[in-house]
């Protein structure tokens, strides 16, 4: 975005729940389906490119075997990778995120949270 | 997903997005048809014996079902990939609305000056003033980041863009090609028991990006259509939207627990879903509100989510209100809404509650395979 318009949350404001008595298993899940739905786009992303190589460009799968990326495309790729390593590691910020946050509340009676609110893990 | 109308404000999903959308979805069908059923069968052949044998009887309620579902590790997998499915659908969504925002907005300030067939043309009626109320800002309703109300620039419609495309991923697609399954279902409700009534002024309360009011702008397309809600920047989506689509309604910022419309100036005022977003002290004071403004004769109906016949069901139904910032949920759980519409001066006489089953296959359910929806019916 080319406007100064401040980044919208990516994070819902709330409790965020725990799963599994050590939160690095909950970590740990999310981060799975984060790389498993960006595995689904790179599979589908390929998919796209070799039916339309193939269709319009002649190209063989021999070609793809053989490709030698040059620096564009080098650059290209450390970027989509740097994207992948970011979503990747969203839940452990978030986490980290809400941590930081119940410390803050803890610190302050008013903005303590309610133990018996939804959310809080019985 | 297919089926789902490209109206001129739905953000195009780009390759990658598109992937994204298509995994959640695929994702979701897979954890409501597939793991959900799995939780009910666990509690039936694991948990609830454990229970029995512990204690010699079944769980009393769902509070007693919570203790021991939550330690259970399936239930635990489960509810920690449904709760990630939920976060990643908004990220999926998100995604191209940031991207072409500007544009968006653009064209919803294009679509509001848009005159449409017999020279009608819908409203809009934001109120910077409002007090957007506690249980709406507490916490981000369904997750969705900021809510339904934050505006983060001017004449923000993000959050209706996002809520539009994301609430047809949430159903999997059982909303309809526009998002239209509940105004639909409250129609043909209203067909059925009321085939002679023709409404000329309708009110629909808590409308969001007003995909049930419409269906309400179509089946009576010579009255007069209201749509309010407390969040402005989906209040601009809607009214873009249906200028798009081409039904005048006039939307307006306000808290349906007290309007500024005149007194009895309605034949019917509706809802979908929205009761169980409110609280304890505001469901009946919508409630009220609503026979303040229905004429003598006036209806009054609110679409609402089963909240569950067994302890279990009762259990899963409540996953939203601990785990998707549905925090209402877990008291409307054995609120008597019948009751409470009695307590909010309808005489009892006029007041029913009907259960309706919509056509809808397991994968479209996210925490029970016995859907059905409550109505809330009473005359004034």
């Amino acid at each position: 975005m080319s406007s100064p318009r401040p980044e919208p949350p990516r994070r819902p404001k709330g409790h965020q729940p725990q799963y599994f008595d050590d939160p690095a298993v909950d970590q740990l899940h999310a981060a799975l389906l984060a790389s498993a739905i960006e595995l689904s786009v790179a599979f589908d992303r390929i998919d796209t490119l070799e039916q339309l190589l193939i269709e319009r460009a002649g190209v063989t799968r021999e070609n793809i075997d053989h490709f030698a990326p040059d620096e564009a495309a080098k650059a290209r790729r450390a970027a989509r990778r740097a994207d992948l390593a970011e979503r990747l590691l969203k839940p452990f910020r978030d986490y980290r995120e809400s941590l930081l946050e119940r410390e803050a509340a803890s610190r302050d009676d008013v903005n303590a949270p309610d133990q018996s609110s939804p959310g809080a893990r019985p | 997903m297919s089926g789902f109308i490209q109206h001129d404000m739905l953000p195009n999903a780009a390759h990658d997005e598109q992937s994204r959308q298509d995994f959640v979805l695929a994702l979701r069908s897979h954890l409501s048809g597939t793991l959900m059923p799995g939780a009910y069968r666990v509690y039936q052949e694991r948990v609830e014996p454990a229970f029995k044998a512990r204690h010699g009887r079944g769980p009393a309620d769902q509070e007693e079902v919570r203790k021991v579902m939550t330690q259970d590790p399936y239930y635990q997998f489960w509810s920690a990939m449904q709760r990630r499915s939920q976060e990643m659908l908004w990220e999926s969504v998100i995604d191209p609305t940031e991207r072409q925002l500007e544009g968006l907005i653009a064209k919803s300030r294009k679509l509001s000056a848009k005159r449409l067939a017999r020279g009608r043309r819908g409203s809009l009626r934001t109120n910077p003033d409002l007090v957007v109320p506690r249980y709406h800002t507490a916490a981000d309703i369904h997750l969705q980041p900021g809510g339904y109300h934050t505006d983060f620039a001017a004449d923000d419609v993000a959050a209706g863009a996002v809520y539009d495309k994301g609430i047809n991923i949430y159903m999997a697609g059982a909303l309809g090609s526009e998002n239209d399954l509940m105004g639909n279902t409250l129609v043909a409700y209203i067909r059925e028991k009321h085939p002679d009534f023709k409404p000329q002024r309708i009110l629909d309360m808590g409308c969001a990006i007003g995909n049930s009011t419409l269906v309400w702008g179509r089946a009576f397309p010579d009255a007069e259509l209201h749509g309010i809600d407390v969040a402005a920047p989906v209040l601009r989506y809607a009214h873009a939207r249906a200028q798009a689509m081409g039904v005048p309604v006039h939307f307006s910022q306000q808290n349906a627990e007290s309007t500024d419309f005149e007194t009895g100036g309605f034949d019917l005022v509706l809802s979908h879903i929205v009761l169980h977003e409110t609280s304890r002290s505001a469901l009946v004071n919508v409630l009220r509100e609503c026979r303040r403004l229905l004429r003598p004769g006036g209806l009054m109906l609110h679409l609402e989510i089963p909240r569950g016949r067994t302890v279990i069901e009762k259990f899963m139904h409540n996953w939203e209100s601990y785990n998707n910032n549905e925090t209402f949920c877990r008291f409307m759980t054995d609120i008597d809404l019948k009751a409470e519409a009695i307590k909010a001066g309808f005489p009892g006489s006029q007041v029913r509650l009907d259960a309706f089953i919509p056509g809808m296959s397991v994968a479209q359910m996210n925490y029970t395979e016995h859907f059905f929806w409550n109505i809330l019916a009473a005359e004034r």
